[in-house]
């Protein structure tokens, strides 16, 4: 691909995907939900359509950069972006839906989008593997965990995947008391999934914000709110039925927010590469990566949907 | 030469620091307020250097509030602007004024032994920044060769901290050798295809490696951008990644209250009748002029610090000021820098990023496995085209299609270099010739032979090196034998008089109110880069001299 054409292509994607976690995350597409009074489950499925786009959204752009700059040198590269292409179609779609049945097509983009996801991290495994260094726990395995691919990236587009396929397994729970999915009370275990995948994004940040030697105070944020909002998912995930969650429910939009101030964030961190946006065709490769922090925006969607799930269904 | 080129070198005609302002070498075009002094007013210090030693010296009087003048005889670069990606042109960044060499091994001056700028040589030097092995500081009484250091390592040790955080080195997580350091400021930054060579040369060696650490900042650090990995740091870094005095120490002076003079050779230091110091001599805008200052710290780097003092002899100081000892211009220590290189079928593009992102230093730790004094470390390589062609056609000797095949292999080829400790001998010395340089002052003679330890050292590094890149496969494995890098000694340190020119605090012992505070004062090398231990020297310099003064005993 010739670099102008790689960078156009590049920018009407991003705009794409800019449209569709727009269209996901628009009020409008809930508001058939306000008038008729739906069934909880469904409305939990649909956040869930929506998280999973955000996370998908976040991928596709963070992949398609990561992989421009890797200049897609193995096919298999582009395997993300048309996966996670796919979960955001899928989900804008999802969002939208009331109905309370699974949808065929968006059930085997999303059972995709989990297998892509870890087939991807096995890639990345092997890409490290090979080279020098390899896992040993020598000082220079820092070398692989800051440089080479990142482990953790690829669990995104699984992660997508699984949120969106388990917003279809909500969708056709039909138990009249509390919902379930995997025989489990379905809001503590989705509360339970997204505590795990909070703490995993926030390493992942720590990790690469400690590569960055935290040289801006808010660079810590993202290792400090993140898994505060985990434990409180983890807590409410264990105890027993009670009062709503206010607590949680703030702390997770405050991890929203910061989500996409993160990516603000890492806007202003690509100015301060030589050339600022000037040079952006190199700095947006080269700077802090500015998809990658509203990952947690969508996992704190999710963990919003699961606190609906529970204050609905007490044994949810 | 084109209008534009001449712009680019404008700073070495028109004085910058003049009339209440200094240049902002972080800002494109920008200037900031800069103290000035009158010159019928002495000064708490004038230094002569604004280098890794009296630019660093000048950042930390300056913050205890002393009036400080800095004098550097080259000019005030702004690196965004005037810092060309062309070898040739960045020569204007090089101490390239007449020297006369000799000696069995005549030194070569020039690009790879000083600078001549505001910033010294840390504006084009290679940024490892190494902390001596501890043992070093008393290699005569623990490792049996050399001289002792009148300081200890465990100071040192604090002051190498206080460096590192200063200049944000990036460095590995942990570091393989010698005691316990905290953790460098910055990450290290990512190695590159000739930085892995050395690593798997190393492991087939069975010898440790690591990342080395490094004055280019991995991360933002203020207005200076992180490190682009275009590898043009020994002809002087564009974007400021590259922590030298001139983007670090200096800017932190100026704003403390400190006076730096850009185009100001000073040609000869005064002496009154008391024997004290009482000024400089120092030629600006083709004047010469007397700047009265109640210290003098020299800082100008091993061959200049000594030739100052030297000429400034007087009737009452005939052999040079602070020379009572005789050793002002003895012990002069080249670092050597032997190369080994060799041809890969794997695309190296050596020249890419820092040239020198991996090391090891077993060679300066392990004791055992010599048959010499001393130590070297030897780290990955990365020169430009030019250098490279400049190494392959004087000191290999190739010409004509052969120096053209040769350099069709520039992709494919890596090698490692080393910093090697050579020992302090007397015969190894600066003088003054009888020729004049373009200020009519006498230009030094440098006068430099290896003795046998020294070239045993060489030797065992070469054939180690060699056959590391044997064992990894690489072709064609060729040995630069003669090559020196930095200079050190000439002035160096000590407990007694009688053997030392200058004492723990870098005060000459015959004139009070003389100093000496760079590369100069090492009574030995060790085998790393000299730039940290110059700049922790001068910080412990710095807090020596307020303690002094606060003592009243300045
Ligand atoms: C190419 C190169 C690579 C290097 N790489 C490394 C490295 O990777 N790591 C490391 O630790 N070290 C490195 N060094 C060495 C390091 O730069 C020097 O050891 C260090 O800068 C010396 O400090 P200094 O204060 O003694 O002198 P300098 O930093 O050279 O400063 C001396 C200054 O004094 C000025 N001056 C001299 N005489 C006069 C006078 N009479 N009047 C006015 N001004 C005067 C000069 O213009 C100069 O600016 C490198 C050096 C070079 C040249
Ligand atoms: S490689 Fe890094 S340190 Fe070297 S000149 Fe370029 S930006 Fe500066």
């Amino acid at each position: 691909m010739r670099t102008n054409d790689g960078l156009i292509a590049a920018t009407l994607g991003a705009l794409a995907v800019v449209a569709g976690a727009a269209a996901i995350t628009r009020k409008s597409a809930f508001g058939s939900a306000v008038g008729r009074r739906h069934q909880p489950t469904v409305i939990a499925a649909r956040r869930l359509n929506r998280a999973s786009g955000l996370i998908a959204a976040s991928t596709l752009l963070d992949s398609g950069i990561e992989h421009y700059r890797g200049a897609f040198h193995n096919r298999a590269m582009i395997a993300p972006l048309v996966v996670s292409a796919l979960t955001l179609a899928v989900s804008a779609h999802g969002t939208r839906d009331a109905r309370p049945v699974a949808h065929r097509l968006r059930d085997s983009v999303y059972a995709g989008a989990a297998l892509t996801g870890l087939i991807g991290t096995g890639f990345h495994l092997y890409n490290i593997g090979k080279r020098p260094g390899r896992f040993s726990w020598k000082n220079y395995s820092w070398q692989n965990l800051f440089y080479a691919s990142p482990i953790l990236a690829p669990s995104a587009v699984a992660l997508a995947g699984l949120l969106g396929y388990y917003s279809e397994r909500l969708r056709e729970s039909r138990s009249t008391g509390a919902p379930r999915v995997f025989g489990l009370p379905a809001g503590r275990a989705l509360a339970a999934l997204t505590a795990a995948g909070l703490v995993a994004t926030a390493g992942e940040a720590g990790l690469l914000h400690f590569r960055g030697a935290y040289h801006d105070p808010f660079m810590y944020v993202p290792v400090t709110v993140p898994p505060i909002a985990a434990a409180l998912l983890a807590e409410t995930a264990a105890s027993r039925p009670r009062k709503p969650r206010r607590l949680a429910r703030w702390w997770l939009r405050l991890t929203t927010l910061i989500g996409f101030v993160g990516a603000g964030f890492h806007i202003f961190g690509v100015h301060r590469e030589m050339g600022g946006w000037r040079n952006w065709r190199q700095n947006v490769l080269n700077g802090p990566p500015i998809p990658a922090p509203s990952s947690f925006s969508g996992l704190a969607l999710a963990g919003l949907a699961a606190l609906g799930l529970i204050e609905e269904h007490p044994h949810a | 030469m084109t209008v534009e080129s001449n712009q680019l070198h404008d700073a070495l005609h028109v004085p910058r620091g003049k009339d209440g302002r200094a240049p902002d070498p972080l800002r494109v075009g920008g200037w900031m307020p800069m103290r000035e002094y009158r010159e019928d007013e002495a000064v708490d210090f004038v230094i002569v250097g604004t280098g890794a030693g009296g630019g660093t010296l000048a950042c930390k009087l300056a913050e205890a509030g002393f009036s400080v003048i800095g004098m550097d005889a080259g000019a005030w670069w702004r690196p965004l602007e005037e810092f060309a990606s062309d070898e040739t042109h960045q020569d204007k960044l090089f101490w390239t004024d007449e020297r006369i060499c000799d000696g069995d091994n005549p030194l070569k001056l020039g690009s790879n032994n000083s600078g001549k700028s505001v910033g010294g040589s840390t504006v084009h030097f290679a940024m490892v920044s190494l902390r001596f092995r501890p043992e070093w500081f008393k290699c005569r009484t623990l490792l049996g060769y050399g001289a002792d250091w009148p300081l200890d390592w465990r100071e040192m040790w604090r002051y190498y901290g206080e460096v590192e955080q200063a200049l944000k080195i990036a460095g590995p997580v942990t570091y393989p050798w010698g005691p316990k350091r905290p953790r460098y400021p910055y990450r290290a930054h990512e190695i590159n295809a000739a930085g892995w060579v050395l690593a798997q040369a190393c492991e087939a060696m069975g010898i440790a490696w690591t990342e080395t650490p490094l004055a280019t900042i991995s991360a933002p650090r203020g207005r200076a951008h992180p490190c682009v990995y275009r590898g043009f740091c020994v002809t002087g870094c564009a974007t400021n990644a590259k922590q030298s005095a001139l983007v670090t120490w200096i800017p932190r002076a100026v704003t403390a209250g400190a006076e730096i003079r850009d185009l100001a050779m000073v040609g000869r230091i005064e002496v009154n009748d008391a024997g004290l110091a009482t000024g400089v001599h120092y030629q600006r805008e083709g004047q010469w002029r007397f700047q009265r200052a109640r210290n003098v710290v020299v800082a100008g780097y091993a061959i200049e610090t000594p030739r100052l003092l030297l000429n400034s002899a007087t009737d009452r100081y005939p052999d040079g000021l602070a020379n009572s000892s005789g050793l002002v211009g003895r012990n002069l220590m080249a670092q050597t820098n032997q190369g080994v290189y060799g041809v890969f079928d794997d695309e190296i593009r050596w020249y890419k990023g820092p040239p020198s992102l991996t090391l090891t230093e077993h060679w300066n730790y392990t004791d055992t496995g010599k048959d010499f004094f001393g130590g070297y470390a030897f780290m990955a390589q990365g020169p430009l085209p030019q250098a490279w062609v400049s190494t392959q056609a004087g000191n290999r000797g190739l010409w004509g299609e052969a120096l053209l095949r040769e350099m069709q292999q520039y992709n494919h080829q890596a090698g490692f270099k080393i910093v090697g400790e050579t020992l302090p001998q007397e015969r190894n010395r600066v003088t003054l010739a009888d020729e004049k340089d373009q200020y009519g002052l006498p230009v030094a003679r440098v006068t430099y032979s290896l003795c046998d330890n020294d070239k045993a050292l060489v030797k065992h590094s070469i054939d180690f090196m060699s056959r590391g890149l044997d064992a990894i496969g690489a072709r064609d494995i060729w040995a630069e034998e003669d090559d020196t890098c930095h200079l050190n000694g000439t002035a160096r340190m000590g407990d007694d008089p009688a053997t030392s020119v200058v004492n723990a605090d870098c005060r000459s012992w015959d004139i009070r109110n003389l100093w000496i505070c760079d590369g100069s004062v090492f009574p030995t090398v060790g085998g790393v880069n000299p730039s940290l231990t110059i700049q922790a020297i001068a910080c412990r310099t710095g807090d020596r001299i307020r303690q002094l003064a606060a003592l009243g005993e300045l």
